[in-house]
């Protein structure tokens, strides 16, 4: 038994002398990734970081399509009002965390990339009348980063093809290129998440779950949820015979607006804080 | 089992550390310095990104890795200590060493494609973005790179949220 303890030993020894040694040269990451290369990584779901690298392309492209405002002072005001409602949601602190940003367009509206960025148009931020309008607009786009409706639409089909990709078999199918593949898939990925927040929109009962979403973070924050319903009106009247923008991609404001109004009870009277978050509003949005 | 009641006590725990070692392999090496090499990275007080990070780590630092729990490493830097996701660390290197824990436990002998298996492991990672951004030069990742960079620290925040009658 002593000698089988011996031979036991000495096939570790290379491992408690050299191993350290060996883990100089070769990064430590290289421990980390050792369960990856594992033959088939089962179905799952997406992970946070992967949410946040499709988040990171979806944002790229929609910059492809609109500009960036200069504005410093505004785009700050608007991740502080975003910051105040998101750290109330359900999801406060996603994988790199909620950046706001404004988009230089006077299209009325909003988009939330997967993983935590968030877009508002000047022309949505002027259709709103006050900071716990703006606020409304940017708890509902929360939501949809907390119910993760964007990474959610990504195709399943596709999706699939990636859990495909994520086995050894991968290197067979794909010729030994499975960067390759992966980057197609990937390029997949974001068409299919930036057809759905720009163009086609989010299902109708995605786009109810984040008004409810946004109604809980509004009320959570100190906001007046009600600003919700003013800001519902406000769109409505502007978005009379408009097809495109917001209108285009969200549910009929009036059917927003109905639902909204059941939840909220009545507006009650504007608070001293909310008179200063007004005036600190109109001073970044005009 | 029997058997082993007649052997000496530190013959058996030799045997138990040697086995251990065997099968395991190199999992952890204590007092590694490793470089973050991604950007906006913060150091966790729990292995949890749902925990409020003690502080942000730059991109080119170096940090103590003390222990691995899964995706996690428990750091030190700069006198904090607190865990940073693996995400915040390069791709493993092409590895063609000998692994003893690979020959016993049936790995894979064939370590041509290993890097390509590694990387589909991994799904979409920095990676698979830098393939995306070599195919798409025209997207502007310089301008998510400025928006990610833009964070309302914890003080301003609160005096914000204090100015406009809010709830912290």
């Amino acid at each position: 038994m002593r000698r089988l303890a011996c031979l036991v030993l000495l096939a570790a020894a290379p491992l408690l002398i050299g191993g350290c040694a060996a883990m100089a040269v070769a990064p430590i990451a290289a421990i980390a990734y050792k369960g990856a290369s594992k033959a088939t990584e089962a179905a799952r779901p997406i992970t946070d970081s992967e949410e946040y690298y499709v988040g990171r392309a979806v944002a790229a492209r929609i910059l492809g399509k609109y500009k960036l405002d200069q504005n410093p002072k505004l785009t700050q005001y608007v991740n502080e009002v975003g910051e105040t409602v998101a750290r109330k949601s359900s999801r406060p602190n996603p994988f790199r965390g909620y950046h706001f940003a404004v988009l230089d367009t006077q299209e009325v509206n909003a988009f939330a990339c997967p993983g935590g960025i968030i877009f508002i148009t000047r022309g949505l931020i002027q259709t709103c009348n006050s900071e716990d309008q703006l606020a409304a607009v940017l708890a509902h786009e929360v939501g949809h980063v907390a119910n993760k409706d964007g990474i959610n639409s990504i195709s399943q089909a596709r999706w699939t093809e990636v859990w495909t990709a994520m086995g050894k078999e991968a290197v067979t199918m794909y010729g030994g290129s499975v960067a390759a593949g992966l980057v197609s898939l990937f390029e997949g990925s974001i068409d299919d998440v930036f057809k759905t927040i720009v163009v086609n929109g989010y299902s109708r009962q995605a786009e109810e779950t984040a008004d409810a979403a946004a109604l809980t973070e509004l009320t959570k924050a100190g906001y007046d949820p009600s600003a919700m319903v003013a800001l519902l009106t406000a769109l409505e009247a502007k978005g009379k015979g408009a097809s495109s923008g917001i209108f285009k991609t969200h549910p009929p404001t009036s059917e927003r607006l109905a639902r909204v109004k059941t939840s909220v009870g009545q507006s009650p009277a504007e608070s001293q804080g909310e008179k200063i978050r007004t005036e600190r509003f109109k001073k970044m949005a005009s | 089992m029997r058997r082993l009641v007649g052997y000496s006590k530190f013959t058996r725990y030799l045997l138990a550390l040697g086995l251990a070692l065997v099968l395991l392999g190199p999992a952890v090496c204590w007092g590694e310095v490793l470089k973050v090499s991604q950007p906006n990275q913060s150091l966790y007080p729990d292995p949890d990104f749902a925990s409020p990070p003690v502080g942000p780590v730059p991109e080119g630092a170096e940090v103590n890795v003390e222990r691995q729990a899964g995706d996690w490493y428990k750091v030190e830097y700069q006198g904090k200590t607190g865990w940073l996701n693996r995400q915040a660390f390069p791709p493993p290197a092409t590895s063609s060493k000998f692994s003893l824990g690979g020959l016993l436990t049936g790995a894979p002998v064939k370590q041509t494609s290993s890097d390509e298996v590694a990387l589909a492991g991994k799904g979409f990672t920095p990676e698979v973005e830098s393939g995306y951004r070599a195919k798409h030069p025209e997207m502007n990742f310089a301008q998510v790179d400025r928006i990610e960079s833009l964070r309302v620290d914890s003080a301003t925040l609160q005096a914000f949220i204090q100015e406009g009658d809010l709830k912290p």
